[in-house]
């Protein structure tokens, strides 16, 4: 425990590690504003199929629908944001020499490492849960609240959450979108016991992610095929809880698919810095 | 020779519009007197890709054609056959023909009403007239799309008026607009139909209590 707290003290006393957090501000309150400026558009190009149709009244374009909008572009930037301070958890120790000295003290590598690990996933939570706090509180405060309509574009459906059940799905949405995190944050790990800098951590982590989406995203049955096997596939796990009804089962089994990924990672992570040779 | 054909078929064509202009003669007269209406709506959704819950919203309509609906929570409601207004069916302003009856030809006439004006083009209306009543009971719409509409409308007395109190609407619409059709997906399925029924109840009706231009001007 005290190793841990020792990581998390040395990680969050880095500037760097607030690089991510002031982007994640950055974004969202430029989004949001940017939102706010052009309110009318979006809720012209939202709804123009069901405008043919049907009249709609209240408050559509809340904060509720903003944080699910600003949310789907999670997957895009939060893992580089995540690989930024997770690919350099062990590595950098390389980069500035303090491996050796941190290896020698009384700490097994397991315990230093697991440490590190625990580290890593406190910030890609703390990550997380900043991204959603920043864009609940800025979102209701600029668009105010009302029920949910998560809509797919351009097609005639809908599923309308009323407002007492959001913030419960919300939090819960917020925690999947966390856990698919985590996936990213143990590769980048992975990376990271394999490497002397960590530039090498971030480059392959994000072309991992990069090349994983793209596969699973081809309209070619040969894809398609492979696709429910890359965690990627299940990094959209959050938005299940936004679904009508939800649907537990699909949850369940992908929260245990990346549940296994961190638990496969970490260990490989773990037997490989074992054996690493540091003395050379 | 095609000219005698005419003039002797052309009397009865005639006969026939004066008579389904007859039957919304009869339902302008009736409502003549309607100049306003407010009521709470209730919708109930049972469409497999429209997921919400039951909606409740006040609807206010002035003659001749202004609405409004009033809610505090998100709220859809259906535009065509979803709410009553006795103006919309002007002999003036549709081409109008008298189609074959149907089994309930003693007491239903089915008129088919292609609008003239250019605002409502697009659309193609079959009204089911109860001749008793002098009450639209059914009705289609077809829209350019392939958008089809249907609705079966049942009645309450309301002071001097009978106004829907429950309206089943069918639908039958595209699933996709048809600009959203062309994906990067070379092997994108067609795209499939949405069904499905909309029930809108309507209650507490309130008849022409006056209600002012203000309450429709757009916040």
């Amino acid at each position: 425990m005290k190793l841990f707290w020792f990581e998390t003290y040395k990680t969050f006393s880095r500037w760097r590690t607030y690089i991510s957090f002031s982007a994640i501000a950055i974004v969202v309150i430029v989004s949001e504003i940017v939102m706010k400026l052009s309110a009318n558009e979006i809720l012209y190009r939202m709804l123009k199929i069901f405008q043919k149709d049907f009249m709609i009244a209240g408050n559509v374009l809340n904060g509720w629908f903003v944080t699910a909008f600003i949310m789907n572009t999670f997957h895009i930037h939060i893992p580089f944001l995540i690989t930024l301070v997770a690919g350099d958890m062990v590595s950098g120790e390389a980069t500035s020499g303090t491996v050796r000295l941190l290896l020698i003290r009384p700490p097994s590598r397991s315990r230093i490492l697991t440490a590190k690990y625990l580290t890593a996933l406190l910030y890609t939570a703390g990550l997380g849960l900043f991204f959603g706090v920043v864009c609940i509180a800025l979102g209701l405060s600029l668009f105010g609240t009302g029920d949910l309509v998560v809509h797919h574009y351009g097609k005639f459906s809908i599923a309308l959450i009323p407002e007492s059940e959001i913030p419960v799905r919300m939090a819960l949405a917020f925690a999947a979108a966390i856990w698919s995190m985590t996936v990213v944050a143990s590769l980048s790990f992975l990376f990271s016991t394999l490497a002397e800098n960590s530039v090498g951590p971030i480059i392959g982590t994000m072309a991992v992610v990069i090349v994983f989406l793209v596969f699973g995203n081809l309209p070619l049955d040969f894809f398609r095929k492979f696709s429910p096997y890359l965690f990627t596939t299940h990094m959209n796990l959050w938005q299940r809880f936004l679904d009508v009804p939800i649907p537990w089962g699909t949850i369940a089994r992908s929260a245990i698919f990346l549940g296994l990924h961190n638990m496969g990672l970490f260990l490989t992570a773990l037997i490989l810095y074992r054996r690493k040779d540091i003395k050379s | 020779m095609w000219l005698l054909i005419f003039s002797f078929l052309l009397p009865g064509w005639t006969v026939a519009d004066e008579e389904a202009s007859r039957y919304l003669d009869a339902i302008e007269k009736k409502y003549s007197g309607l100049k306003d209406y407010t009521a709470d709506v209730r919708v109930h959704f049972d469409i497999d890709t429209f997921k919400a819950p039951d909606m409740e919203a006040r609807l206010y309509f002035k003659a001749p054609d202004r609405t409004k609906i009033e809610s505090k929570k998100v709220f859809f409601f259906p535009k065509e056959g979803g709410y009553f207004n006795p103006g919309l069916f002007k002999k003036e302003d549709f081409e109008i023909r008298l189609l074959e009856p149907t089994k309930d030809g003693r007491t239903e006439v089915r008129l088919k009403m292609v609008p003239k004006r250019k605002e409502m083009m697009g659309r193609e209306f079959v009204l089911g007239i109860d001749r008793d009543a002098n009450l639209v009971k059914k009705m289609d719409i077809s829209q350019v799309g392939g958008r089809e509409v249907k609705a079966e409308i049942e009645y309450d007395r309301v002071g001097p008026f009978e106004l829907p109190k429950h309206i089943i609407l069918t639908l039958d619409l595209p699933s996709m607009e048809s600009n959203e059709t062309r994906g990067v997906d070379p092997f994108e399925q067609k795209p499939t139909r949405v069904t499905g029924k909309i029930d809108i109840t309507y209650s507490n009706y309130k008849v022409n209590t006056g209600l002012k231009d203000d309450l429709f001007k757009q916040k």
